[in-house]
């Protein structure tokens, strides 16, 4: 029997997903190979905004090893209408009317207009090209400011206008007091650009309808098996217990993969009609074109100062760009509203926002999606800071939270309870040596070199207090079921869908621990609708500590199951029976012991329990996530920019952040790596580009939209805090979406400061080379 | 880059894969334009896939060993049109006898781009940000070409590029070889671009060479040429007259940087204005022949 | 179209399958032969996730067509571990925690097994020039790059 030496919580475990991955026998989407299946592809829309008035596939459903051509109408004599997903993260805005695959009018480059199936990927792509539509052009709708216009032709029909949300005036605190109190009134108008998630495996689906049993089998990437099933039954009019999700190893999400897209519903729909399994891989042109994008929101701030720099109070007017199809941008704007005092004392705030429809991709979750709340912040903190000729990193010490000085929550009503901004952001100053960092930066100026350093601080709901959170629907507890097996392992289920995420390590660290064995044999089962409890999935930073939260209290439980079973099966009191290292005896007895896997068999032989302890040794917990908190954390960076071809260096990343106890240390600084590296990618080079005369897109491969390499990205620097406990035993924090967060106002900061002999001031998170030589006045603005 | 279709999946063609030269340019001049030549494919396969490309036939030109030679003689370094880049990113007599291109191909994609890439792909593909062609202008370099109807041929670099992805080969002509000159003694070289990240195509490329009049110490001849400013590489000979027997100073440099950009009317796309592209043009004509002339010094 | 009968060697076995001229290189060894180790992430060239060794130099599989692979001696990320043990990279990734979602994973593993051939002790900035054709959108690559100096046996990075 292997000795458990040591607590595995708290270690660098090595994963238990690497022996297949590394080895090539990973199964993602892409792998599933069904007998008899079929391959799709979609025509789609080659313009923004068009009415559709002639659809043509004769030929393509002749062409060779087609079997079967859908338009968007006959499509939807097969479904349920209704919303679908749509209506799941629309924040309570109006849900417009669209159908499966366009069929009046196309709305965005890459709407799907008509699905083929045939043998091949190859044969239906030649299909897809004698597909005929003819379409009549409207003007697209391609800004926020161009949606604002009550002429712009309605994208929707059946909503008034383009403007989906006019939300009114919310006010926390006396924000006119603090607005006559001020020394200083602080403007700008700031802006974020379309970023989107694109993770290394695009979406992907395999439908496979038997008709003998009336069931759908799914094999799908995503976060979360049970909303495509929900939106699967939906659409095509099954009972949920007909469908089964499965998903196995994803490829990256970052958001993007939750619960089933338009193109799911049409492969279900075909695979049900062919009574054949139908793929569809999304390709990476459709998937940069179409699949989502995030982010696109701007911002009208004013911020009340004093000369000392103490922020009295904020007005902002925030709006986003939803783009063509709901997403959840809609749902967006309130979180924002929430979280943009963060870890300050900023005594009032109002907010207002308007989302818009426009004919851009749909505005989608992506890593941290409420993130413009910290890049909004943390921008203004440095414009107020230059503006007053302070230290920037004073100002955020004058205005942070401290514990030491109630009341600990924000203007927005939000407790701030276990929160180490200050701590952090002292961190990372004493890390960079700020001094000396002035000094280095006045000696390199001498010298034509560019310097600079940025630091900014965030918070993240991770999940939140409970208070404000709510607590239930699908985003409440989370639940696992564990279940002691007849070999002795235990196998452990949770609606946890990683995609990179590790959770089939690191649940297993905390449930091996607590139940105490090895972590060998504990398997973490994820990825089946019918085996895996109902639940969210993965995102909004949950894994940790609800998941993880019930991994601890689940195997707390299944340990005083199995210890009661055994004072049955040993006729001694539970007091008197012991679980340690994988065998169960009588306190002081060691010749009584039995292992596990005997105690689950006795378990499941008729008649040597009672009825109410008799079966299979499960048990199901729920974690509500506690008093949960906060994950947060502070970022330095310090950049070089080369003034004559405007191209920005990260010369140094420092971190020190704090999602409490770490479950395993390794992935959590490759979780923070990970969103760092978006965030520079942001900044730095990504960018979904539209021509805002036509609407075509202009970013559909990865030569267009740029994402960062090895090259672009430095090594990060990395402290841990660990936050006041809250719990008395789940003091895990969500770390997955900070990183994303906060490197973007990070970097900007930091390219401010080092262009700060310009006298530039930086209003967009978008900054590439060229941006920057506008800003310095280099070359003319473009 | 826009894209109307969305598919990855090349559309049917027929393959041919000749081993011999001459069988190859029969293919050619049978199929006429509806055939291309294959060489490492590796812009020739993404066009195929993304369907910007429809030939009715590919002639893989990879089994012809007379392409693949590498040599030197005569005063002059040869490659065939089929040395793949990274064998002669390795290859010491490229090293020797044309640092410029030395220099030039780790800059072109990357490693596994390299290690099927062609010289004489990526010269007939003619991309006008690409590193290869600029490079064969400053070099001054020979373009060896063949076919049935024409027979074989050189083309001067200064005439080979002719217009946006087009060259002066007709539809049944190959490029066999390039025919590079050693640089006189004492000239000096540089290569340098600004790309968005490392091993992208250049947003501007340039490829410089200065030689200095041993005697004076000024410039005896500067060369220069641009990738990304234009439908074609570019030569900037109008610039390199201004420098003809002037102090390699940076003054000069900066002033030859002045000239060169002013004279460009660079194409804009999502990762730079024309602005931009004709500032970078000046950053880096200044820069290279900066390096250039300071390898002259160090050579002579 | 003609088809044509491709046969080469893969991870050292002799294998053959008739395809059509334009299939991929990635299509005849995922959807022909069956070996789904090898991912596609952008199908233009520039992702890197297919990237296999063609006669040991680093390839995208994405960007040769089956045909070109006639008589190639081809080595996918299933031909690294030998007997089903991991290989010394291998190792080395997994002790270094080196990717999280995995898609990337065997064009790194074999674009790295290429330049580890060429240069077996790369330097840090020689590792990030030779992955720059690589895109992980994960980890931010410090752990891959960790994972190929451990695997090189260079361990004074560790602190």
């Amino acid at each position: 029997m292997q000795h458990i030496a040591e607590r595995y919580t708290g270690a660098s475990v090595r994963r238990s997903e690497d022996p297949r991955i590394l080895t090539g026998s990973g199964r993602y989407v892409d792998d599933v190979r069904l007998p008899g299946m079929l391959h799709a592809a979609f025509v789609r829309s080659p313009v923004a905004h068009a009415r559709i008035t002639r659809i043509d596939v004769r030929a393509a459903a002749e062409a060779p090893g087609v079997t079967l051509v859908l338009t968007g109408e006959e499509l939807e004599r097969s479904l349920v209408p209704g919303p679908g997903i749509a209506a799941m993260f629309s924040g309570g805005a109006p849900v417009p009317a669209f159908t499966t695959l366009a069929s009046d009018k196309v709305r965005v480059v890459g709407d799907p207009v008509v699905l083929v199936v045939a043998e091949s990927r190859y044969l239906a792509e030649d299909a897809c090209e004698l597909v005929e539509v003819d379409y009549e052009e409207l003007p697209a709708v391609m800004t926020s400011q161009a949606a604002q216009d009550p002429a712009s032709p309605a994208i929707f029909e059946d909503l008034a206008s383009n403007v989906l949300v006019r939300s009114p005036v919310a006010v926390f605190g006396d924000v006119d007091g603090a607005f006559a109190r001020a020394d200083r009134i602080v403007r700008a108008d700031l802006r974020q650009h379309r970023h989107q998630n694109a993770p290394m495996e695009c979406r992907g689906v395999v439908c496979s309808f038997d008709p003998e049993s009336g069931e759908l089998t799914v094999h799908s990437a995503t976060q979360g098996v049970h909303i495509v099933r929900t939106t699967l039954s939906t659409a095509l009019g099954l009972p949920p217990e007909k469908v089964r999700v499965l998903a196995g190893d994803i490829g990256g999400s970052f958001g993007l993969k939750l619960g089933a897209y338009r193109e799911d519903v049409a492969c279900a729909a075909a695979s049900r009609r062919l009574g054949r399994p139908v793929r569809w891989m999304e390709d990476r042109l459709e998937n940069l074109t179409f699949s989502g994008q995030a982010r696109e929101e701007s911002f009208e701030v004013e911020a009340a100062v004093t000369n000392e720099g103490e922020i009295l109070g904020l007005r902002v007017k925030m709006t986003i760009d939803t783009g063509a199809y709901p997403g959840m941008g809609a749902m967006l704007p309130e979180l924002v509203k929430t979280m943009i005092p963060g870890p300050y004392k900023i005594g009032a705030l109002s907010f207002e926002w308007t989302a818009v429809v426009t004919n851009k991709a749909a505005y989608v979750a992506y890593r941290g999606p409420w993130a413009s709340e910290t890049w909004v912040r943390e921008r203004m903190i440095d414009l107020i800071a230059m503006e007053l000729g302070m230290e920037p990193l004073e100002v955020r010490l004058r205005n942070v939270a401290t514990r030491e000085t109630p009341p600990l929550r924000m203007v927005t009503g939000r407790s701030l309870a276990g929160v180490t901004a200050r701590e952090s952001l002292e961190a990372v100053a004493a890390k960079v040596d700020l001094p000396a960092f002035r000094r280095l930066q006045a000696g390199a100026r001498g010298h034509g070199r560019y310097l600079g350093l940025g630091v900014a601080t965030y918070i993240e709901p991770a999940p939140g207090p409970l208070e404000g959170r709510g607590g239930g629907g699908i985003m409440g507890p989370e639940q696992v079921r564990l279940r002691l097996e007849e070999d002795g392992t235990v196998t452990l289920f949770t609606s946890q869908m990683p995609h990179g995420q590790s959770h089939q390590t690191t649940f297993a660290q905390v449930a091996a621990d607590e139940f105490g064995v090895p972590i060998e044999q504990v398997r973490v089962v994820v990825g089946d609708s019918d085996l895996v409890p109902m639940g969210f999935g993965t995102g909004g930073s949950r894994a940790a500590i609800m998941a993880g939260g019930a991994s601890l209290h689940g195997a707390r439980a299944l340990k005083a199951r199995v210890e009661e079973i055994a004072s049955h099966l040993f006729e001694a009191g539970a007091e008197d029976v012991e679980l340690s290292g994988g065998s169960v005896a009588v306190r002081g007895v060691p010749a009584s012991a039995m292992s596990l896997a005997e105690l689950a068999r006795a378990a499941r032989s008729p008649g040597r329990l009672p009825p109410s302890l008799a079966g299979d040794v499960e048990v199901t917990a729920a974690f509500d996530g506690g008093e949960g908190g906060w994950s947060g954390g502070s970022h330095a960076a310090v950049v070089e920019v080369d003034v004559e071809t405007g191209q920005v260096r990260v010369e140094r990343y420092v971190v020190a952040e704090d999602c409490g106890t770490l479950i395993n240390p390794a992935i959590v600084e490759g979780q923070v790596r990970g969103g760092i590296a978006q965030g520079i990618g942001a900044v730095l080079l990504e960018r979904s580009a539209y021509d805002e005369e036509t609407g075509q897109y202009l970013s559909s491969t990865f030569m267009d939209y740029v994402l960062a390499t090895a090259c672009e990205i430095p090594r990060i620097e990395i402290e841990h805090l660990e936050t006041v406990p809250l719990d008395a035993d789940v003091n895990f924090r969500g770390v997955g979406e900070g990183g994303m967060i906060i490197a973007p106002p990070t970097l900007c900061n930091a390219i401010e400061d080092a262009l700060s002999p310009f006298g530039v001031r930086v209003f967009e998170q978008h900054l590439p080379p060229a941006r920057i030589l506008e800003l310095i006045g280099a070359i003319p603005a473009g | 880059m826009r894209v109307g279709s969305l598919t990855v999946k090349p559309p049917p063609f027929d393959y041919s894969a000749p081993d011999t030269l001459e069988e190859a340019l029969f293919l050619l001049g049978e199929a006429g334009d509806e055939a291309r030549p294959l060489a490492g494919g590796q812009s020739l396969v993404p066009l195929l896939s993304l369907r910007l490309a429809r030939p009715s036939l590919l002639v893989d030109l990879a089994g012809i060993t007379t392409l693949r030679t590498l040599g030197a003689a005569d005063g002059h370094l040869a490659l065939g049109a089929m040395v793949r880049e990274r064998q002669a990113e390795r290859d010491v007599r490229v090293r020797r006898l044309a640092p410029v291109l030395a220099d030039a191909l780790p800059l072109i994609g990357h490693p596994a781009i390299r290690s099927r890439g062609t010289i004489g792909g990526s010269l007939s593909h003619a991309d006008p940000a690409a590193e290869l062609p600029a490079v064969a202008l400053v070099l001054e370099a020979e373009l060896v070409a063949e076919s049935r109807a024409r027979g074989r041929r050189s083309i001067a670099a200064a005439n080979f590029f002719t217009g946006f992805f087009t060259t002066e080969l007709a539809p049944d002509e190959l490029l066999t070889s390039l025919r590079v000159p050693s640089p006189a003694p004492g000239t000096g070289w540089a290569v340098d671009e600004v790309a968005r990240r490392h091993g992208d195509f250049a947003i501007v490329g340039a490829a410089a060479m200065v030689r200095l009049d041993t005697s004076t110490g000024r410039i005896g001849e500067a060369r220069v040429a641009l990738a990304g400013v234009g439908d074609t590489p570019v030569r900037l000979r109008e610039t390199e007259r201004m420098l003809d027997g002037a102090e390699p100073a940076d003054g000069a440099f900066a002033d030859a940087a002045e000239d060169a950009a002013a004279r460009l009317s660079p194409p804009a796309d999502v990762h730079g204005s024309a602005a931009y592209r004709r500032h970078i043009a000046g950053v880096l004509v200044r820069r290279t022949l900066k390096l250039a002339a300071q390898r002259a010094r160090e050579a002579a | 179209m003609t088809s044509f009968d491709v046969e080469l060697t893969v991870n050292g076995l002799a294998r053959r399958a008739t395809v059509e001229a334009r299939r991929t290189l990635a299509d005849f060894l995922r959807e022909d032969l069956g070996l789904t180790g090898t991912h596609l992430g952008c199908e233009h060239g520039v992702c890197g996730a297919c990237t296999v060794l063609v006669d040991g130099e680093p390839a995208r599989s994405c960007l040769m067509l089956a045909v070109q692979a006639r008589g190639a001696d081809v080595r996918t990320v299933e031909g690294l571990a030998a007997g089903g043990k991991m290989n010394r990279l291998q190792e080395a990734m997994w002790d270094s925690h080196g990717f999280q979602c995995g898609f990337c994973t065997p064009g790194f593993l074999m674009q790295i097994t290429a330049l580890l051939a060429d240069i077996p002790e790369p330097s840090e900035a020689e590792i990030r020039e030779a992955l720059s054709g690589n895109i992980c959108r994960c980890t931010g690559y410090e752990s891959i790059v960790n994972g190929v100096l451990r695997a090189a046996g260079a361990t004074g990075f560790l602190e």
